[in-house]
This record gives structure tokens, sequence and C-alpha cells, in this order.
């Protein structure tokens, strides 16, 4: 018994049924779109389809302004005192016709950034989040660091996106 | 003709099989190993020194980066040890969240260990299959807090937010579709010869080894010693858990696997006592601002996929960072016990030896 146990690999067989078993779901069906949809397929088609992100993802940081198109920052340091990475530079300075201090400079160097969200949770008046972008490499260092002003890259708009990761053709 | 001679190779940095850049310097008489030694150091990025520049607050993040594959239960040690110093009691749902992450990210990070250490040996299908589940869990851990791999889950006191809406729904679900799929693991592997030619009998190490040499974690569970962190010194809400720790006398690789999948079942069930328990309240205990420590020092010792992993805090008077921080990375102890394993074995065993300890250079370089 056992010299047939070893001539025959029942042992190997077991393992292939299971390979054999997702190989039949698939392809002796009549429609394979349908079985495709029922095994949930984790193998996303990413750069053709845009990637499902939760609500919470932490993306690249980005200021707010308010409905008057007013910056929300008010320069209290929280975030550039609590940051790990001391990627955070702002410069005070006031502006005519609003009480709070007003953000003159707000450099951020995002090559040194970690995307902890810790700046956006010491911020109290809610004037910085975390977008939902992650394509953000780039050919130059200088792309990297965002300030108030720059054409296409700067703290309000989010990094141009299909720029450098998705290629259009 | 032929010479008679030892030869001296290295295994690594940049081989594939040695999980990251972990050089093993081998001397070899024919195929037999006569001497292993580890060298390490090519990822020392110096996070415990760091972690003494910056506040209790901060520091968590550079925890992320030392186990990269299990870093909840990184989180988790960072977190409960400052606590420990400062004296801060966490809510209880909190507690519950924490170990319910924790399991979760101990299933990742046993799930990605199987994927690798099975690809290492030969068994390529397993890789696919331990990958599928490994990515719900992902989505999960981005769900919960916004990033899949580097996730600074935890707050000092508790937790930042509480879970988001859903998230007890698709936890749920992949606890309802994970055990038929250690079923499938084991129907591909466990009686396979091939996998039980590579694996049984390989890489012994017996308990007074293990214990000598400080190995612990699954290493030392698979050599009979029935000794988790979770039950000896309970943590988190361990202690309101039922669980079991899965033993094994073989003390060799094959006894390894066992004792981890077991130990995946044993976390599907943490998790569902998790769900099923989860009670109402606060997430967030009330904390000053500002955390000033005073003279006090702290061991705090948590069961991390790989092993005990401790953290060590030294308190300053009046100060809002460690004076001193250190980690005992189970990595970096359970290393030790690579040269004890392969010497006088041959070569190939050495690739089972490094997958069957479950090494992550981020935690043994820091």
């Amino acid at each position: 018994m056992s010299f047939l146990r070893t001539l025959i690999p029942f042992d190997i067989a077991a393992g292939l049924t299971v390979t054999g078993r997702y190989f039949g779901k698939v392809f002796f069906s009549a429609n394979r779109k349908k079985v495709r949809t029922r095994i949930k397929h984790f193998t996303q088609e990413y750069p053709e389809v845009p990637v499902n992100l939760q609500p919470r993802f932490r993306g690249r940081l980005t200021l707010l302004k308010d409905e008057q198109g007013e910056i929300k920052c008010v320069c209290c340091l929280a975030c550039e005192k609590i940051c790990p990475t001391q990627v955070i530079t702002i410069e005070k300075g006031k502006k005519e016709g609003r009480k709070m201090p007003f953000p003159v400079q707000y450099d951020f160097e995002m090559e040194r950034c970690i995307f902890c969200e810790f700046c956006v949770e010491s911020c109290g008046f809610d004037s910085i989040i975390l977008n939902h972008q992650f394509e953000l490499a780039a050919y130059n260092r200088e792309d990297f660091s965002i300030g108030m002003e720059g054409l296409g890259q700067n703290m309000f708009e989010p990094s141009p996106v299909g720029k450098y990761s998705v290629a259009e053709d | 003709m032929f010479k008679n001679e030892e030869m001296e190779i290295n295994l690594g940095p940049q081989h594939p099989s040695t999980h990251g850049v972990l050089r093993v310097k081998l001397h070899l008489d024919g195929e037999t190993v006569t001497k292993c030694t580890p060298i390490i150091g090519y990822l020392h990025r110096g996070v415990e020194k760091i972690c003494e520049n910056q506040t209790y607050f901060q520091g968590q993040v550079w925890t992320d980066r030392m186990d990269y594959v299990a870093s909840i239960s990184n989180n988790l040690g960072w977190a409960e040890g400052v606590e420990k110093l400062f004296g801060i009691e966490v809510p209880r749902r909190a507690k519950y969240i924490r170990t319910m992450l924790t399991e979760q990210n101990r299933l990742a990070s046993h799930l990605l260990w199987l994927a690798t250490h099975a690809l290492d040996i030969g068994a390529m299908t397993v890789f696919l299959y331990a990958f599928r589940e490994r990515e719900y869990l992902l989505d999960l851990f981005e769900a919960f807090c916004g990033a899949r791999l580097t996730t600074t889950a935890f707050r000092i006191g508790g937790l930042r937010e509480d879970l988001p809406p859903g998230f007890i729904k698709s936890a749920q679900a992949f606890q309802d579709r994970f055990l038929p799929c250690i079923d499938e693991y084991e129907e591909l592997l466990t009686e396979n010869r091939i996998w039980k030619k590579r694996t049984v009998g390989v890489a012994k190490l017996n308990a007074e080894d293990c214990i000598a040499l400080g190995v612990t974690g699954p290493v030392l569970r698979a050599a009979g010693v029935p000794y988790d962190i979770r039950k000896a010194f309970p943590n988190a809400a361990y202690a309101e858990m039922d669980f079991e720790i899965p033993t094994r006398p073989e003390a060799d690789t094959y006894a390894r696997y066992l004792v981890r999948l077991a130990e995946m079942r044993q976390s599907h069930r943490i998790i569902q006592q998790c769900i099923e328990g989860l009670p109402e309240g606060p997430v967030m205990a009330k904390i000053p601002k500002i955390l000033r420590s005073e003279v006090n020092e702290v061991y705090h010792p948590i069961e991390a996929p790989k092993g005990e992993l401790g953290y060590y805090f030294v308190g300053e008077k009046g100060g809002t960072m460690p004076y001193r921080m250190h980690v005992r990375a189970p990595s970096f102890v359970n290393l030790q016990a690579l040269s004890k394993m392969t010497e006088g074995r041959l070569l190939a065993d050495v690739i089972a030896a490094i997958g069957t300890l479950d090494v992550v250079l981020g935690e043994i370089d820091r």
C-alpha cells in the first residue's frame, strides 16, 4: 500500500485539484465575464482603470480656502511643530482687511513627507487636508518643493496627474 | 587536480530569498555549510536615536518603518509603552479595536510569511492565494487609518477616530471567507511530498537552544514551549479573549509552518470575539496636550507576529521626549539562531532556515 502511495502522487494531486478548481471555474463556463464578477478579482487594471481609494486615504497635503476665496490658515504653526520630518515652513504676514495672520509663504517639501496626517490632526481651523493623490513621482527634485505659487504644482491645486505616471495613448 | 578546500561565499545582500538586505557569509565544504555568519546593518536608519529627538506623539511614525509588514503591532507596542510610562488608562472600546486590528495585522504578516517562504522553497501557487487574502486585509487597514503599510494606526490614549462606517461589515465578510482559505493552503502544502522533503527535519532548534539564544515567537512555540506574551503578560484586551497557544514538539521547519497556520486560526477566533463583543463608548482617553514625564523607566513587551517586541523608555524630568528609547526587535534576536540552525547542514537548507525565522530586515537594522 505504501508502495502504491509512493508511486502515485496523491498528495500532489490534492494540491492540483485546488488549482484546477479555480481554473475550471473560469475556463469551463459559458459566460466568463459573469464568473469573473462572482469570484471577486483582486487584480486591478490600474493605469487604465482608476483605483478605488478609501475615504480616509492619506495623500498629498493641500491648503484649503473658504467660500470667499480666503486662505483658511491663520499661521498658528501647529502643523509645523508636530511634523515628524519638518517638511512644513510657514512665514507669517499681514494682509489688509484681515484680522488674523496670513501665511505669506507656506512651503511643503514633499520629498521628505511621510504622509502621517499629524498636521491635519493638529490643525484647529480645518485649513489643511491630505487629498487622495498618490501618483506623486517626478523627474526633478525641484518638483517636490511645493509653495503657494507655482505652475500647476502649488498648495491649492492637486499635483498634475497623468503627467508622469500614466501614459496617454 | 581537485583542491580540497573550504569556499567562502556571500548569500545576499541582493539575493531574493534573504527577504531584504541580509548578507550571510557562508563557508562551504562541498555543499555542506561549515560556518554561517549573518551580516546586518545595510538598512540602518537610526530609529532609536531619531525617536530620542522627537516627542512621544511624533515617535510613533518611525515604528511603522521598522517591521513594515506588521506595522500595527509596532504601533501597539509604542502606544502602550508610552501609556504605561504616563499611567494613561485607555477606554475599553479602543482596547477592543486595537486587539482586532493587531490580530488582523498578524494574519497579514503570517500570510506574507507563508507566501514568501513557500516561494523560496519552490511552491509558487500559495504565493498567489495568500496575497489575495492579504489584499483584503490591507484594504481594511486603508479604510481604518488611510494607509496600507505605514499605518500609524493608534494614538497615545486610544485611537484618533472610531471605526469607519461599514468596517465591521467588511471585517465580518473577511472572517466568513478566511477559514476555507486556510484549508486551501493546507491542501496545497501540508501533505505535499516536495514540501515535506524540504521542511521536515530541516533547521532544527530545540527548546534549550531557543531559550539560550532568546528566540521567541512561533520558533519557540514550535519547539514545544507554550510561551506567548498575550497569555503571559496580557496587554490590550487579550485578557478577555478566549484562545489557545498552538505548540508542536518537533522543532523543525515543518513544525513552525504548522504552528503559524494554527496561530492564524486562533487569530481568526480572536477577531471574531472582538467583532461580537465590541463595546460602545469613547475611543480616546483625556490626555494633556503636552506629555511631560518624570524620571521613570518602562519596558513593555507585546507579542508581535515574529516574537516578543519590547519597547524600553527612559523618561527625563519634565522632558517631552524620551531620554532613551530602545527596541527589542524579535527578528534581530531570532536571527542569532541562524548559524546554530544551519551549520553542518546543506546550502539549500539555509534558504529554508531564513524563511522559517521570518526575519524582516527593517526591524533587524532599525
